[in-house]
């Protein structure tokens, strides 16, 4: 007994080292009083230790710790270095953001509460067993909670914390019936043993498919996939730039990373292998292939064209990140390994563009004050640099070649194909078409047409514009040589419990 | 239909009705009073599952702690009891619609699902030492999290708290 718990806390130690950085932020917080902007750059050091230690893991192959509760394997350790990649860029732009350093006092809690958010979203990418799913889903629920009512001085961003939580309360209630229902079909929590249990007894289908649309409820609210994206807009909009950007991108990761673990281990029968009729032999009678491209066609199409009337940038790409959901959910539609592959590469690339845009909104908002797209007209005279960052960042979430966004298409599509499963292929295409037009207008306002007479050129110090090079270069990059992102995307399918 | 059934429609019959004037209620004096008997049938059920731990921490936290603040809180804030809370019903038509499909189809399905039922486990007398060692065992990680969970939901709660108090000094 005791053996295993030191066996396992050896296996734990990244997340080990966020629990103590999160005290410790907190601690520091006391003692620094008037210099408490200190502690991002204790954040970043924290961020960094743990990524010292989740490169030693990856040569420990997969483990389970805990007595089954959370999984070591390359498929965490590869969403939890995108989390842990995102996290450390938020950080850095909300050392620079004059909306967060206008206010220090919070600032402390602030970081401290940024790391508890990635502590979550590391608990969520290797829960494998239910209880962990739901625990880690409130924690970086919470966490999220009160980051988004951070600038609380700021009326809407009050109202998107407390829509945030009204949602959010509602759709982890439905999760948790599920999962109750779960545990009363096969008197286990764990999703192996669940596993087991639906293979080898014959369980009342309708009420397990009644249980898993419960449990997709919670994921769907974590993905922002419709029908359960209400809280999105809002929530993007009002947030501090900074944390949409964690929540479009990290969140979003973990989210899926649970949800591909759970159908996985839960719901695949290994002994077929992948892709085949017997896929989903578990579920006899339900198509889950069909409930997740039914997610994904709704979320593609109702994301582009609500995008279409958005005023307001933020706006703009928080239904542009719904469209994303849906586009990412293609690849679960297949489910096969290819399919999960493109998934991961896409992430990999959404985390270098959506962060990369949202830091631009973030420093043209800081210094124009406005995130309306009106207001960005003739951005791209007034500093040519931000511009021409921009233009990558959009072109590359349209997915237009040469930038990265277009492999990350590329690859979805093509597991698509492979798989036959043209239609939606289609879907994914004209969807991309019609996001073209509503970056494309971002893109003529800053470019095609003259500033205000009285605007003056704007200027941005060193360090801002080296972290978006470190955004834009790889953006741009990856479309051109991505060899090394597809191998290591592919290498990292393996999962603890599915051969 | 023998004595534990009795029992157990009893107490959720308790619970449903209680939770129901929570809701409902325009007083919301009425409504953090009707709470106390919602937490109280459910420390009922607790006790007819033979869970004899949770059930006493249900009563203790919930019922002594948390709701006895709710109900200092309210009546002790200047006008609570005389504001008018909108309990607006809105949509009544297809939300008892919808209610009504998604209430009938659950209790179709439950009522002719085999349940998993574990069989000829003896009597326990009490969870609490089984409790104490599962923590500290098997469910280590969930228990170490929970308390994250809980520290982090504190540092919001006096965050949101802070807030309103630099408001009103400026104000």
């Amino acid at each position: 007994m005791l053996e295993q718990i030191l066996q396992s806390i050896k296996y734990f130690q990244p997340e080990t080292a966020l629990v103590v950085s999160f005290c410790l932020i907190v601690i520091a917080d006391l003692f620094l009083k008037k210099r408490n902007e200190l502690t991002s750059y204790l954040a970043l050091i924290a961020i960094l230790i743990t990524a010292y230690f989740l490169v030693q893991q990856g040569t420990v192959g997969t483990q389970s710790i805990f007595f089954d509760m959370f999984a070591i394997d390359p498929f965490s350790l590869f969403f939890k270095a995108i989390i842990l990649t995102s996290s450390f860029f938020v950080i850095l732009f909300s050392i620079y953001s004059k909306e967060l350093q206008g206010r220090p006092k919070g600032i402390g809690e602030y970081n401290a509460l940024i790391i508890a958010l990635t502590l979550g979203m590391f608990l969520m990418t290797g829960a494998t067993n239910l209880l962990m799913i739901y625990l880690a889903l409130e924690l970086s629920s919470l966490t999220s909670y009160i980051l988004a009512g951070y600038t609380n001085e700021a009326k809407d961003s009050s109202e998107a914390s407390l829509k945030y939580i009204i949602y959010g309360a509602l759709s982890s209630g439905i999760m948790l019936y599920g999962i109750s229902i779960i545990y009363g079909l096969t008197g286990s929590l764990d999703l192996n043993t669940v596993h087991q249990a639906l293979v080898l007894q014959s369980v009342n289908q309708a009420a397990l498919i009644i249980a898993g649309i419960f449990i997709v409820v919670g994921f769907g609210y974590k993905i922002s996939a419709v029908p359960f994206h209400f809280w999105t807009p809002d929530v993007y909009e009002g947030a501090p730039v900074t944390i949409t950007a964690l929540l479009s991108v990290a969140s979003k990761a973990a989210g899926f990373a649970m949800l591909i673990r759970f159908i996985k281990v839960t719901f695949i029968d290994p002994a077929i292998g992948n892709l085949g009729p017997g896929m989903w032999a578990v579920l006899r009678g339900f198509d889950w292939n069909f409930v997740l491209a039914v997610l994904s066609v709704l979320s593609m199409t109702i994301g582009n064209l609500v995008a279409l009337s958005q005023k307001n940038l933020k706006r703009l790409l928080a239904y542009s990140s719904i469209a994303h959901a849906g586009y990412m959910l293609m690849g679960l539609v297949v489910f096969s390994n290819e399919g999960i592959a493109a998934v991961m590469i896409y992430f990999i690339i959404y985390l270098f563009m959506n962060l990369g845009a949202f830091y631009v909104i973030m420093l043209v908002a800081d210094r124009i004050g406005s995130e309306n797209i009106d207001d960005y007209r003739g951005l791209g005279y007034r500093t040519p640099l931000i511009g021409v960052s921009m233009t990558i960042f959009l072109l590359s979430l349209t997915g237009v070649p040469p930038t990265a966004g277009f492999i990350g298409k590329l690859y979805l599509f093509s597991a698509l194909i492979s798989a036959k499963v043209f239609w939606l292929a289609i879907v994914g295409v004209l969807n991309s078409v019609v996001s073209l037009y509503y970056y494309v207008r971002v893109l003529r306002n800053m470019f095609l047409r003259d500033p205000q007479p009285n605007a003056q050129p704007l200027h941005f110090s060193n360090m801002e514009i080296l972290i978006l090079l470190l955004l834009v270069v790889p953006t741009f990059l990856l479309g051109l040589y991505f060899t090394p992102i597809v191998e290591y995307a592919q290498a990292s399918i393996g999962m603890f419990g599915v051969r | 239909m023998n004595l534990v059934d009795i029992i157990f429609y009893f107490f959720a019959l308790i619970t449903l009705v209680s939770a129901a004037i929570t809701v409902y209620s325009r007083n919301i004096i009425y409504s953090a009073f009707s709470l106390l008997f919602t937490f109280f049938g459910v420390a009922g059920i607790y006790v007819l599952l033979n869970a004899d731990f949770i059930a006493v921490a249900q009563i203790l936290i919930y019922v002594g702690g948390i709701l006895m603040l709710l109900v200092f809180g309210v009546m002790l804030t200047h006008k609570v009891i005389n504001v008018e809370i909108k309990t607006g019903i809105l949509n009544v038509v297809p939300g008892s619609i919808i209610t009504a499909i998604i209430g009938g189809t659950l209790c179709g399905v439950f009522v002719v699902t085999d349940w998993f039922i574990v069989e000829g486990v003896p009597p326990i007398k009490s969870t609490t030492t089984e409790i104490g060692t599962m923590f500290m065992t098997k469910y280590l990680l969930p228990f170490e999290i929970a308390s994250v969970v809980l520290l982090v939901a504190l540092i919001g709660a006096a965050y949101i708290a802070r807030r309103d108090k630099s408001k009103n000094q400026s104000a």
